[in-house]
């Protein structure tokens, strides 16, 4: 009773209208009362983009200032004009600002990034890997001393390093000039050993220490034996030989025992003619590398066909198994005057209800073969996770599980709004139960519903995050290779982008979504062209 | 209507203007505030170390006449967040494993120290090992702090401790057959592996992951996870999956549940279960695992401190170098560094200290132990690894351990390019 009752409600037509909620808040936007709200949340809106503005000129980004400007100067005159042309743009505004913001900007970024060696050895700026790389390979002789430091001033106030030998006891002092000996008497050491004093100089102490930091971390005392003394945090400094030499104007690197040039490679590293290579390297432009790798490498390319037909199958086959248990569990509870109906659509509701992580990670200990509960309750010996084509059993049935009350909800919703009187009319020409449902309500349903299922399929395609806690992609496949048998598109990326090689690779991950994003994008584009035939049936 | 205008421009620019001021000093304050008072540090901890680095950093930077700020962080965060943070935010010193040394530093996100030979001398080489990376010098770049490995768990109450492996095998499978549901030696797997758990069961066979080069650093180009002496041992793995003695399907809590509810007598864990020990109420010894054909050695993992390269862009290398270098080699920072996540400190002075017996008998069953590979091309070796052991040992259709291990090798190679 309760639905039909639904249905024929009459709408709620009262001679005063009573205005609702959202109508009267909309209204308080007119007037006065209107004209403050909207002063102030445009001065929040400012006072936003003048503090961006100002760190953005802090940090000389002058042409996204610009842009922040004149977006923000559109903006208030959209917003202050009464012209009755400004009104579509008040509403337009807010949405294009979101989706620049969180769809055109990361898709720009990860174009950018496609195109980049951006991968573990290859973060830093090209002037921080040569000044890394020079620190790096910086060695400390076997014979190479050791000394108690004071950073401290000297009578003209110039920062030199007073120096205790460790183990003959001598006393120096280090200037960019080189070493001095100073009578060990003029220099005061306390008990353990640290220098407090020397006479002729002031040792830095609290503050001027402090602020002594950058010039203490950059100061060399040069030894004339290639080697120079470093000075080590604040109270060590020790001999340091470099093993490298860098030559700006030829942009490359010499290691000075064999005279072996390693020369810029053009990609972000300086390799030796045997393939040797300093670290770290820097982020740099490549050209498409990355996407000519995705077809030349074999670590990709030999299993890229069976991920490919693995996840098309999986998105297909669990969306549509979906939608028809879904479907059906609809028409059978759609019945006028079935008992408890309320409480058969709250239980077929919990699925969707509970967490997806949580469903997939107890999913996941259910199906163990030998602990699971499944097994143990249908006395099964059923190897769900374990073996390559029942993992993908799994992975279907798990899915489908997670999302039948989602189109359960949707086709119950689609079936109340299809008209009786075509239902009845077709009975009436004397169509069956199977013909109505086959040439009224399926047809009638799949244009309410085609564009979710085709949504849907796109989710599933890349639903990452239900191969990952399942089964990992797990188990092997029979190929062997790197993908395993559950692995789709998007999480075999990961495997490649964050778990092959040295570790993560940013800008083979970006070409790779950026394929993954042109296959999804070209399948929906073509099956929402497809559909609109389905809506001209109306 | 131009007055409208007037007053609406008028009150917009006020507002603007006094709004802007209000974010302006609130977002200057700290700035401000730190540049007039004192030099920070900032470190990035993890939820378990924040209050001990607050105060072992604290106590440090008030003889140093600076402030410390730690940043509380995910563990695993650390490692990647460092990649991407801006210098702003960047922190000047991070807490991290061993394991990561190799990526850092090969992105020149941390720098070498070298701390005195004095303060060395108190740290196991192995300790200082792990923290050390180069393809051509090899320097150090990080502190050694906590040192941590599993360990076989025996319930004495239910088993002996082990003589041989050969007196492990029997009484775990008379154990498994006691009682269906009984496991023989709970060592986690899962579907998708545990090369770490597994390692000792690995090693004592005779693998291997990398090899070392002639200047002692390890070397990507030699994996050893199929050499000969592993492959002729390699049956053995069919002969345990055969009898049940280890099986892919017990995952991590199917094993730690398990050994606490008493049906296992055998458990391979690490110390972050000392307070699931304690609280069981079993009687449990830890030693290492029976040598099987050569010493049954763990991975062992150390946790420590480096500084960034962000720390001269703040002008406190120095101070940072001076912290870590220095400071936190000492026996009295180890000792609180170490306890606050439940570890064995790294410095030896420090560990004469320890007294939980706990944490003694994990320190025993280290001996011998291979620290994680720290460079980089780990990440290719993890899931290979794993798999190969899921593959030889999930019971009936599992592939022989000769084949799913030498498919292993090749992938991992393939991988590492």
């Amino acid at each position: 009773m309760s639905t039909s009752a639904v249905r024929t409600e009459p709408p709620a037509a009262a001679p005063d209208i009573q205005w609702g909620m959202p109508s009267r808040l909309i209204a308080s936007f007119s007037g006065t009362a209107g004209l403050v709200v909207k002063l102030v949340l445009l001065a929040i809106l400012n006072s936003i983009a003048v503090w961006a503005g100002i760190i953005l000129a802090r940090d000389d980004k002058w042409i996204a200032l610009v842009v922040l400007a004149a977006a923000t100067i559109a903006i208030d005159l959209v917003y202050l004009s009464k012209r009755a042309g400004a009104v579509p743009l008040k509403f337009l505004i807010p949405g294009t600002v979101f989706l620049i913001a969180f769809t055109v900007l990361p898709i720009l970024y990860t174009i950018n990034v496609a195109f980049q060696e951006y991968a573990v050895g290859h973060i830093i700026t090209k002037g921080e890997a040569v000044k890394a790389i020079e620190e790096n390979s910086l060695a400390q002789p076997d014979d190479g001393k050791t000394y108690v430091m004071a950073p401290a001033n000297d009578s003209s106030g110039k920062l030199v390093l007073v120096l205790v030998e460790d183990q003959s006891g001598k006393a120096f002092v280090g200037t960019p000039d080189g070493l001095e000996p100073l009578a060990s008497d003029k220099v005061k050491v306390d008990d353990v050993g640290l220098i407090t004093g020397a006479e002729g100089y002031t040792v830095l102490k609290g503050q001027a220490l402090v602020d002594a930091d950058t010039a203490l971390a950059n100061y060399l005392i040069p030894l004339g034996n290639g080697s120079a003394i470093h000075a080590e945090g604040l109270d060590t400094a020790l001999e340091l030989r470099p093993t490298l030499r860098y030559d700006e104007s030829a942009n490359t690197f010499t290691r000075l025992k064999d005279n072996v040039a390693f020369k810029d490679n053009g990609r972000g590293s300086f390799v030796a003619a045997n393939g040797e290579e300093l670290e770290p390297g820097w982020r740099t432009y490549k050209g498409t590398a990355n996407f000519t790798s995705i077809a030349t490498d074999p670590l990709i390319r030999k299993p890229f066909l069976r991920v490919l037909a693995w996840t098309f199958a999986y998105a297909t086959v669990a969306v549509l198994g979906s939608f028809f248990i879904g479907l059906f569990l609809a028409i059978a509870l759609d019945k006028p005057g079935l008992r408890f109906s309320k409480v058969y659509r709250g239980l077929i509701f919990i699925p969707f209800a509970i967490p997806g992580f949580i469903v997939l990670l107890v999913w996941a200990g259910l199906l163990n073969d030998d602990f699971g509960v499944v097994n143990q309750v249908l006395h099964l010996h059923v190897p769900w996770l374990f073996d390559p084509w029942w993992a993908k059993v799994s992975v279907i049935l798990v899915s489908i599980w997670m999302s039948v009350p989602y189109f359960f909800l949707v086709s119950l919703g689609s079936l109340q709004s299809i008209p009786n009187e075509l239902v009845e009319a077709a009975r009436v020409d004397g169509a069956g139960a199977w013909q109505v449902f086959r040439k009224i309500t399926l047809p009638l349903l799949l244009v309410a519903v085609t564009p979710l299922l085709i949504a849907s399929f796109a989710f599933n395609f890349n639903d990452f995050g239900k191969i990952y806690l399942l089964t990992g992609g797990g188990p092997q496949a029979e190929d062997q290779s790197v993908a395993g048998s559950t692995d789709i598109l998007i999480s075999y990326t990961y495997k490649l982008a964050f778990a092959a090689g040295k570790g993560t690779d940013y800008g083979l991950a970006a070409a790779l979504s950026l394929v993954i994003f042109i296959i999804v994008g070209g399948i929906s584009a073509a099956a929402f062209w497809r559909s609109r035939s389905l809506e001209e049936m109306r | 209507m131009k007055s409208t205008w007037r007053i609406t421009a008028l009150v917009l620019a006020i507002a603007t203007t006094a709004l802007a001021a209000v974010a302006g000093t609130a977002s200057a304050a700290p700035a401000a505030g730190t540049s007039a008072s004192a030099t920070t540090i900032r470190i990035w901890a993890d939820g378990n170390r924040k209050a001990a680095v607050e105060r072992v950093a604290g106590a440090w930077a008030r003889s140093r006449g600076v402030t410390v700020e730690v940043v509380l962080k995910e563990f695993g965060d650390i490692r990647t967040n460092l990649s991407t943070v801006t210098a702003d935010a960047a922190p000047d010193v991070i807490v991290g494993a061993h394991d990561w040394t190799g990526e850092l530093a090969a992105g020149g996100l941390v720098v070498p120290l070298t701390p005195r030979k004095t303060a060395t001398a108190a740290f196991p080489k192995y300790t200082l090992d792990s923290f050390s990376y180069g393809t051509g010098v090899k320097r150090l770049y990080g502190t050694p702090v906590a040192v941590e490995n599993i360990g076989l768990v025996v319930n004495t109450k239910l088993a002996h401790v082990p003589t041989s492996f050969a007196d492990l095998e029997k009484q775990a499978l008379a154990f498994k057959k006691k009682k269906s549901g009984n496991l023989a030696l709970a060592v986690p797997q899962g579907a998708n592996g545990d090369a770490y758990h597994m390692y000792p069961l690995f090693s004592g066979l005779g693998g291997y992951v990398f090899g070392t080069t002639a200047r002692g650093t390890l070397n990507p180009k030699d994996v050893g996870v199929a050499n000969k002496r592993f492959l002729a041992n390699a049956p053995l793995i069919d002969k345990w999956n055969k009898e049940g003695l280890i099986n892919s399907k017990v995952d991590y809590d199917t094993a730690k549940n398990a050994f606490l509810k008493k049906q296992a007598a055998f458990w391979i864990t690490g110390p972050w279960e000392s307070n699931s020990l304690a609280d069981s109420g079993l009687k449990y010894k830890i030693v290492q695992l029976p040598r099987i054909k050569y010493r049954s050695a763990p991975f062992l993992g150390v946790q420590g401190f480096m500084v960034t390269k962000f720390a001269a862009g703040h002008g406190v290398s120095s101070l940072a170098k001076d912290l870590v270098g220095s400071y936190m080699m000492g026996t009295g920072a180890q000792v609180t560094l170490a306890a606050a996540n439940g570890r064995y400190p790294a410095n030896i002075n420090a560990g004469r200290r320890v007294t939980d017996a706990v944490l003694k008998q994990f320190g025993a069953a280290s001996a011998g132990g291979v620290p994680m590979p720290n460079i980089p091309q780990m990440a290719s070796v993890w899931s290979e690894l794993g798999g190969a052991w899921v593959k030889s040992t999930k019971g009936s259709g599992a592939t022989p351990a000769k084949r799913s291990f030498s498919v292993a090798a090749r992938n991992i190679s393939n991988k590492i390019g």
